[in-house]
């Protein structure tokens, strides 16, 4: 470590010397290959308008492989085995294989070269660390939202009843009582819930609606401070709490009956058709109602949809949920890129790809064929090729924007749509600044690492359980001291270790 | 062909020699070489595609990390094994393997000969074919389309079979999160979908059996039952003796699909097997070395199992596969 930290440092120094503007000695590289996943239904032709723009910007020859994102995780692995190592790998999040490949020695560490590049040297200084492992940077990480969670509610439900937007946990409570008591609807059957939650495929601290709501309740996000220690938030009163009041929902029906199988792909389902009405989820997902909507109902989409943002807790106090600010990173593997020269070459490239013309193509496509700019919004071309399109959405795989959002925000194609949209924007502002971040993001334990996914079972399905009914309060105790036992407080002990050692 | 066919008279051919074995290895090979020769890519095959990945096992011995490779990654012995067995999970994965494995051996398959026997029974062949088709049928649908049916069937407070069977009882019965109907609902699932289709091998047998004694049977005046009983079933013995055996080894396998599917928050503590915690450790987890372990400890068990059937099965003077 204190010999690359010299290196880094001469190389600083040597940047100083040569007056380049991005430092060091970089090698020359006519061929820069990375690995990235495509979330649509084809993977971009290799010789499409955006890719030879992108070269262009890039200043080198772009190899890209595009992998189905199912199969992502996978082809990581087997590509790290392999021989044909990338120069650039998206790598999608901090999962125990990365770390176990990072700590071996895969990737470049970069917090030493990152400051040199303007468009690499990240305006989001917390959202980096907590991206690292344990400080140690292992790519550029890609930045997202700060603040997503929203509640989405049935607007015409709320004005049919005469209740108010919720504002605190207590308020939503009410609203989902009337929902499923009032007949908000007026059909006059009983035939109606108010909140929908479905299945979640993740265990705890996974975003989910009860995760949402635990820390509206004050139970922190994830992990939260107490007494000076890192705790989980499960093991706090007001987790309990939080869960005691999710139980509630339940056990008086203002919940679908079917929210432990119900899949979460159907999700928007009841709340179109009129059964449910309300869903704790992200401010996206508001705008997917509403286009939903609108092509059903075009001439009255804009009487169903409400939207606010985070509750306030029994408290009092606004404990908002933020996302963890980004979505995987750009790795560098070691394997091809073997000096240093050769990644300032690297890095080079990557600043060159998160400057604020590659920002507007990587997120929003080339100007003229699949937008058009009023004022600062992009307007989306409706006629242009569909593959052009997808191929839009496979190449914002690739942007960072660590140094803030570098396209166009999209124009909403109605007014009403861009009033919402302009509301959700301000919302997210102004939680943001409650925001109750994971004080143990940066920190991964090596416990964590080889047991983790099976801890985190372990409370997630108590927690289910005990909103069942299936176990009592003693039994989620219990699921905590299993929780304990099986490693947990070794996790504990380490991640307190870990925050000490890096404060 | 004309391979074969050389072979085939080079072998005759030397019939009349005394037999190869007493003149020693080299003669043997040139005798047979033709017959050897016909058998390389077979071996081959196993060799390059059965037996040769059988050496990424050994990093159940490691710890494995893909960037390091097989041979750089760090040896650690037994440890994994250690880990598995003495972690909590064991005594858990094990019984709830154990307990579907017994259930669909004493359910399923004891059922698969009933109704090749009621097929055999039949006597106009136009019903006969129509049923066997029909119950073919759900063996070519995968587990997901299973799995989205039952849920449908059984769907909480809408699912017709739900209303049906709780309406009956007068019950509330939740069949997908209830931790009780787990394991008949996989049971369910596993006769409805196989069944039909294991009945292929027992009515070739079945065919073979020889029809004169029955006629015989029937002038000594046996009835349905008692030709079935005596003769029908005791002629397919060695078939089911052999599906037994091999059944035997599939102890473990039960099936990583359908019961990943039907796995919920609520009934994991009977639904977790060591399949679906080899996908968990393994993929969503990234422990690579210990989730090997545990799929070949599952292995070694299948082994011994099938060996032990055999054993029990020559032992009671029945034909075992080897």
């Amino acid at each position: 470590m204190s010999a690359a930290a010299l290196i880094a440092t001469s190389a600083v120094v040597l940047a100083g010397c040569s007056a380049s503007d991005t430092g060091g000695e970089a090698a020359d590289l006519t061929t820069v290959s990375i690995m990235a996943p495509y979330l649509v239904t084809n993977a971009p032709s290799g010789d499409n308008e955006i890719h030879t723009a992108l070269e262009e910007i890039a200043g080198v020859t772009l190899d890209i492989t595009w992998v189905p994102n199912s199969s992502y995780l996978d082809k990581t692995n087997i590509t790290l085995a392999g021989d044909d190592i990338p120069h650039v790998m998206v790598v999608q999040g901090k999962d125990p294989g990365f770390v176990r490949n990072a700590q071996a020695g895969a990737f470049w560490e970069l917090s030493e070269y990152l400051p040199d590049y303007p468009n690499l040297a990240t305006t989001l200084p917390e959202v980096q660390k907590a991206a690292s492992i344990n400080g140690e940077v292992y790519g550029v990480f890609r930045a997202r939202d700060g603040m997503r969670a929203a509640v989405i509610l049935r607007k015409d439900w709320l004005q049919n009843l005469g209740l108010e937007v919720p504002k605190t946990t207590d308020d939503l409570y009410e609203v989902a009582k009337a929902f499923t008591q009032n007949d908000p609807d007026g059909n006059g059957a009983d035939d109606t819930y108010g909140l929908i939650i479905p299945k979640w495929p993740g265990a705890i601290g996974s975003n989910s609606p009860y995760d949402v709501i635990e820390t509206w309740h004050g139970a922190g996000n994830r992990w939260t401070e107490r007494d000076g220690e890192l705790v989980p938030s499960f093991t706090t009163d007001e987790w309990l709490e939080a869960v005691d009041y999710e139980k509630r929902l339940v056990d008086e029906g203002l919940v679908n009956p079917d929210y432990a199988t119900f899949d979460s792909a159907n999700w928007n389902e009841p709340f179109l058709n009129g059964k449910g009405g309300i869903i704790i989820d992200v401010h996206s997902r508001a705008g997917v109602l509403m286009s939903l909507l609108k092509e059903s109902d075009p001439d009255s989409f804009q009487n169903y949809v409400e939207i606010t943002g985070n509750l306030e807790g029994p408290d009092g106090v606004l404990h908002a949920h933020p996302t963890t600010g980004y979505s995987g990173f750009l790795a560098i593997p070691k394997t091809n890129v073997r000096t240093e020269a050769e990644l300032r070459a690297v890095l080079e490239v990557l600043n060159n790809m998160n400057s604020t013309e590659a920002g507007a193509l990587l997120n929003n496509g080339i100007e003229g064929t699949t937008y058009t700019l009023d004022g600062d919004l992009a307007v989306a071309v409706d006629s242009a090729p569909q593959a052009l399109k997808d191929a839009v959405l496979s190449y914002s795989q690739l942007g960072t924007n660590v140094t803030g959002f570098q396209g166009y925000l999209p124009k909403q194609p109605t007014e009403y749509e861009q009033e919402m949209y302009d509301k959700r924007k301000a919302i997210e502002e102004s939680d943001l600044e409650s925001a109750e971040y994971d004080p143990a993001a940066a920190f991964v334990s090596k416990t964590y690492v080889s047991k983790g996914a099976q801890l985190d079972t372990i409370i997630a399905d108590a927690r289910i359980q005990y909103i069942a009914g299936q176990i009592d309060r003693d039994g989620l105790t219990d699921a905590i001291a299993l929780w304990r036992s099986s490693g947990g407080d070794a996790v504990i002990a380490e991640i307190n270790e870990l925050a000490s050692q890096n404060n | 062909m004309v391979a074969l066919d050389t072979a085939v008279a080079a072998s005759t051919a030397l019939d009349t020699r005394p037999p190869a074995r007493r003149r020693g290895a080299r003669a043997h090979f040139t005798q047979f070489k033709w017959l050897y020769l016909l058998l390389l890519p077979g071996a081959i095959y196993f060799a390059l595609f059965r037996y040769g990945p059988m050496y990424g096992a050994v990093i159940a011995f490691k710890d494995y990390v893909p960037f390091l490779g097989i041979n750089d990654s760090p040896w650690v012995g037994w440890a994994h094994f250690e880990d598995f067995f003495a972690s909590p999970d064991f005594p858990r994965l094990l019984a709830n393997t154990l307990i579907l494995a017994l259930l669909s051996l004493l359910v399923a398959f004891p059922l698969t000969i009933v109704v090749a026997l009621l097929l055999n029974e039949l006597r106009v062949t136009m019903v006969k074919r129509s049923v066997q088709t029909l119950i073919y049928i759900p063996h070519f649908l995968s587990w997901t389309v299973v799995a989205s049916l039952t849920y449908l069937l059984f769907a909480l407070d809408i699912g017709p079979l739900f209303q049906l069977i709780n309406g009956v009882l007068g019950t509330n019965i939740d069949f997908l999160t209830d931790p009780g109907w787990f394991r008949p609902i996989i049971v369910l699932q596993d006769i409805w979908k196989n069944t039909g289709w294991g009945t292929i091998i027992f009515l070739a047998a079945l065919a073979g059996v020889d029809q004169e004694q029955y006629e015989a049977a029937i002038i000594d005046g046996a009835g349905r039952f008692q030709r079935v009983w005596h003769i029908t079933i005791p002629s397919i013995m060695p078939t089911i003796i052999v599906m037994l055996v091999l059944q035997m080894g599939q102890v473990l396998n039960t099936g990583f699909e359908q019961i990943y599917l039907m796995t919920n928050a609520l009934n994991r503590s009977v639904a977790d097997v060591f399949d679906t915690y080899v996908y968990f450790m393994g993929i969503t987890q990234g422990s690579y070395s210990y989730s090997t372990a545990v799929g070949l400890f599952k292995a070694i068990v299948g082994v011994v199992l099938i060996f032990g059937a055999n054993w029990l099965a020559r032992r009671f003077n029945q034909t075992g596969i080897f």
